[in-house]
């Protein structure tokens, strides 16, 4: 099982920190976002966070061994997969309009 | 393995046949809960409905022939189309590859059945009451017409009065219920249920995928099933989730439907693309390239479909940042799909390909699926989706991808596997004849169709005019069209004969190379006389003589002197024997409960609510009845499994396949609980019209009675693991009392649902926490009754109850918390 919870892991995450980037893209443009607080600023750091985290899977993964080769492969080639495609989803917050 | 003498094998195939076989008369059709069974049946039902929304397509496109057609009126149009979405997505294409894993998969990992055989015969039946509901008003004119995917406020009952959209919902969500207890059951039976020595790294391709599959089920259908209950308690009791003048959204009902919708897409092609992994090598004679990153390709698939689904609503206005989210994600799916893609071009390339029936569809499925990619990726950009979103365009693009993706491979896969369903071969030869009528008529219809939506024609308008560049390139796709509807009928001809009349064989007719093909043909009840040892993910390549051993019985479990269904559990990494499982017997009690079942979910069609309450009480006892008969009735310790080693009946272990069950449905539910929080916050931040008139403040004494109700719940199973009598039950039962009486607190509060969206979520939230109380509730009743009969609890009991009653405690607190939140701090 714990095989099992690591190679779903580093795409479980990936989803998570999406769906939250564009969950926080909806509140900055809600009533409820506070005046104070830049909603770019806000974005980007949330980004790097995902992207910061999704980073650190990839190092635990290829750090810790797997109980087979197979599995420390399949691991660590999801983790640096969901790692890319964190940094991908996660560009759009550099430059486009957030509200509009 | 261990030699056995000769004779052996026949004996064995007789004292297996006996304890594994149904039911001989009639009602032996409605007792089995045998694999092989219910597959075959849940397969010819599949195919049943595939005809039927074929027959539909065809009324389309006789429709759109020529301009101004007076063939259908537009009511009956939009049912017909309605319809055909429908039955194809819900009634075809997932109960068709959910019936083919029944069907294989046991024989693939080298099991004898799946994990909860009980369980897969309750979801067939499910499965066809549903539908057949569903088909039944079709025929009445009683059919919805908003389109597949029923968006309010369309489908709401200010417009669309009648019963139409009611029997999308409640037969849809019935029919959801199936594929999730078939999910179940499949995730359970791949981590679980394999032979000795199948590591995850020797598993076969299509377990990984079926894997990945489930698992999407488990967490795409719950969104789904939120959105309908919130819909049919729109139009049946007026809760305003989709009414914007009342606080609701009607894009809410778009988000739940696209966080089904878009990873359903994905659902359905994975397993094509495991058959075509499986299939493939076969035909080329080698074997897979790249398994490793195909099993990461899939994983990465399965959950990247999960982070597309606003790209199903780029035209509804969301800001710039948004689509650019949705666009990024939904360009990556380009990736594994591509892995896998090079792949098996890889495999075709490194063997030596022989061009049989099978193939020839591999290579149609190449031909159309590859093209649907790229048309997939041209609406993932975003300025091209404004123009061509709802026309034409896209019907011809979604085609592509689930009949050249999905259709093509499961007909190979048919062809693959008749020798292995039938125990007959091709003698026949329509198929041939029938592949070159459906390619071919298949990208003349559906290029026509891609083109006419490029000119502009609407997907979902019952006709056109004449004059706007659309007449021949309509004609030529309904011709081609009936071109296609003859070649399909003869594919499922050309089956038929070889079923009834085809060829006898020898066992392993293509030389593959996995397990399945290792059992005699056609598969017996049993599957496998022992359950075999393998040391490769190849073992009939490596171990040419390994069939016969198993059939001899030189593997796990061939002692049949217990008299009853036995197979191996293995530990999920490595394969390694773990317990014994008992499976069922022969009964009516699945057919019974999903009778029942079925009944609760379609009685409120014909407002018959009390017989949705009675059905409801004769599900619960029929739970009771199917839990008690399944438990052993007296503890056995250790069993000989053969070769030396002695394992514990899987039902006395600390883990029993209930514990699991219990822990990927309960996945399923907290994605349901999830979606239900994503619901709220979403009208809370986005919905028009709020802040509600007025916030619940939370009283001291329900938020006291509901940490002491979660606390007592929450310990109670684990006093029980230690310590006998009735205190930890009881303890319990307290718990369940005073969470049920935290959450009685916010309907006695605000007791009108329908005055604002928050009032109805509000409601929605308690009703969360007092469907889980009382399933708690039922659970402890179950356990009480054992005590009382004189059965201890075991701690696999007290574990798997466990489960269920953190789940009630944990959601239940954050249900009531999000209630009360805000109103606290307002």
């Amino acid at each position: 099982m714990n095989l099992i919870l690591r190679l779903a892991l580093p795409w479980t995450v990936w989803l998570i920190g999406f769906s939250a980037l564009y969950g926080l893209q909806g509140l900055t443009c809600s009533r409820h976002w506070p005046a104070g607080i830049e909603p770019r600023a806000a974005l980007i750091g949330a980004a790097a966070l995902y992207v910061l985290l999704q980073g650190g899977i990839l190092w635990a993964q290829a750090a810790r061994p797997a109980p087979s080769p197979f599995a420390q492969r399949v691991a660590t080639s999801l983790s640096a997969a969901a790692l890319a495609a964190a940094l991908w989803t996660s560009l759009p917050v550099l430059g486009l309009t957030i509200c509009d | 393995m261990t030699t056995r003498p000769r004779g052996t094998a026949l004996r064995l195939h007789r004292e297996l046949k006996r304890i594994w076989s149904p039911d001989p008369r009639f009602r032996g059709w409605l007792t089995t809960n045998n694999n092989n069974d219910v597959g075959r049946l849940f397969l010819a039902v599949a195919t049943l409905f595939f005809l039927i929304g074929g027959v539909l397509a065809m009324l389309i496109r006789a429709q759109l022939a020529t301009p101004g057609s007076a063939f259908m009126g537009p009511e009956a149009y939009n049912q017909v189309f309605t319809m055909h979405g429908t039955v194809m997505m819900f009634l075809f294409a997932i109960p068709f590859f959910e019936a083919l894993a029944v069907l294989l998969l046991p024989g693939m990992l080298g099991t004898r059945d799946l994990a909860f055989p009980r369980l897969g015969a309750f979801g067939l039946w499910v499965y066809i009451f549903g539908g057949s509901a569903v088909i039944v008003a079709m025929l009445m004119g009683l059919s919805p017409d908003g389109g597949w995917f029923m968006y309010p406020p369309l489908s709401s009952a200010a417009f669309s009065p009648g019963i139409g959209a009611d029997v999308w919902l409640l037969g849809i969500t019935s029919i959801e219920v199936s594929a999730i207890a078939t999910a179940v059951e499949i995730v359970v039976t791949v981590l679980r249920y394999r032979a000795a020595g199948m590591s995850l790294s020797r598993m076969p391709i299509f377990a990984w995928y079926i894997l990945v599959v489930a698992v999407m089920i488990l967490t795409a259908f719950p969104p789904m099933i939120l959105g309908s209950l919130l819909l049919e308690t729109e139009r049946a009791f007026g809760l305003p989730f989709f009414q914007v003048e009342n606080g609701g959204d009607p894009l809410l009902w778009q988000h739940l439907f696209w966080l089904f919708g878009h990873p359903e897409v994905y659902i359905i092609f994975l397993p094509a693309a495991g058959m075509i992994a499986t299939i493939l090598p076969v035909m080329a004679r080698t074997t897979l390239l790249g398994y490793g990153w195909v099993v990461a390709s899939a994983v990465s698939l399965g959950v990247l479909s999960f982070g597309l689904w606003v790209h199903h609503m780029f035209t509804t206005g969301i800001p710039h940042l948004g689509l650019a989210f949705f666009s990024a994600a939904s360009t990556l799916v380009a990736v594994p799909t591509s892995v896998m893609i090079f792949s098996w071009i890889g495999t075709l390339w490194k063997g030596r390909v022989r061009m049989e029936l099978p193939m020839l569809w591999l290579l149609g499925f190449f031909a159309t699926f590859v093209i649907g990619g790229l048309t997939g990726v041209m609406i993932a950009v975003v300025p091209f989706n404004w123009q061509v979103h709802d026309t034409h365009f896209v019907v011809a693009h979604l085609h592509y991808v689930l009949i050249g993706g999905y259709v093509f491979p499961m007909i190979a896969a048919i062809y693959y596997f008749q020798p292995l369903i039938t125990g007959r071969f091709r003698f026949f030869r329509l198929g041939g004849i029938a592949f070159w009528l459906v390619v071919p008529a298949f990208h003349v219809t559906f290029l026509a169709v891609h083109l006419a939506g490029l000119l502009g024609q609407r997907r979902r308008i019952w006709t056109y005019d004449e004059g706007q560049g659309w007449e021949l390139l309509n004609f030529i796709a309904s011709v081609a069209s009936f071109v296609m509807a003859i070649g399909f009928a003869l594919v499922v001809l050309d089956i038929a004969i070889n079923t009834l009349a085809g060829l006898r064989g020898r066992r392993n007719p293509w030389q593959a190379t996995t397990l399945e093909w290792a059992a005699p043909i056609p598969s017996p009840t049993y599957g496998f006389a022992s359950i075999p040892i393998i040391g490769s993910r190849y073992p009939l390549r490596d171990d040419p003589k390994l069939d016969l051993r198993i059939a001899r019985g030189e593997g796990y479990l061939a002692d049949t002197s217990r008299d009853r269904r036995e197979t191996l559990i293995v530990s999920t990494a490595k394969g390694e024997p773990l317990q014994v499982a008992v499976l069922p017997m022969n009964s009516p009690l699945p057919i019974l409960l999903a009778l029942c079942t079925s009944a609760s979910f379609l009685a409120p069609l014909i407002k018959a609510y009390w017989l949705s309450v009675v059905a409801l009480i004769g599900v619960v006892i029929l739970a009771l009845i199917w839990a008690w008969t399944t438990a052993p009735r007296r503890t056995e310790g250790l069993v000989d499994a053969g070769h030396g080693r002695h394992l514990p009946v899987a039902a006395e272990g600390a883990d029993p396949p209930g514990w699991w069950g219990s822990l990927f449905l309960l996945v399923a539910d907290g994605v349901h609980f999830g979606a239900l929080l994503f619901g709220y916050a979403f009208l809370w931040t986005v919905a028009p019209n709020w802040p509600p008139p007025a916030y619940l403040r939370p009283d001291l004494l329900p938020v006291a009675l509901a940490l002491a109700g979660a606390a007592a719940l929450a310990a109670g199973p684990r006093l029980a693991a230690w310590r006998e009598g009735h205190g930890p039950l009881l303890l319990s039962l307290l718990g369940c009392l005073a969470l049920a009486a935290a959450a009685a607190s916010i309907p006695l509060a605000r007791p009108t649902p329908t005055a604002h969206a928050y009032d109805a979520t509000l409601w929605l939230l308690a009703g969360h926490v007092g469907l889980h109380v009382t399933l708690s509730l039922i659970m402890l009743t179950y356990l009480g009754l054992r005590r009382l009969a004189g059965h201890p609890l075991r701690l696999g009991e007290a574990r798997t109850f466990g489960l269920w009653a953190d789940y009630t405690a944990g959601t239940g607190l954050v249900a009531l918390a999000a209630a009360w939140l805000p109103g606290a701090f307002a």
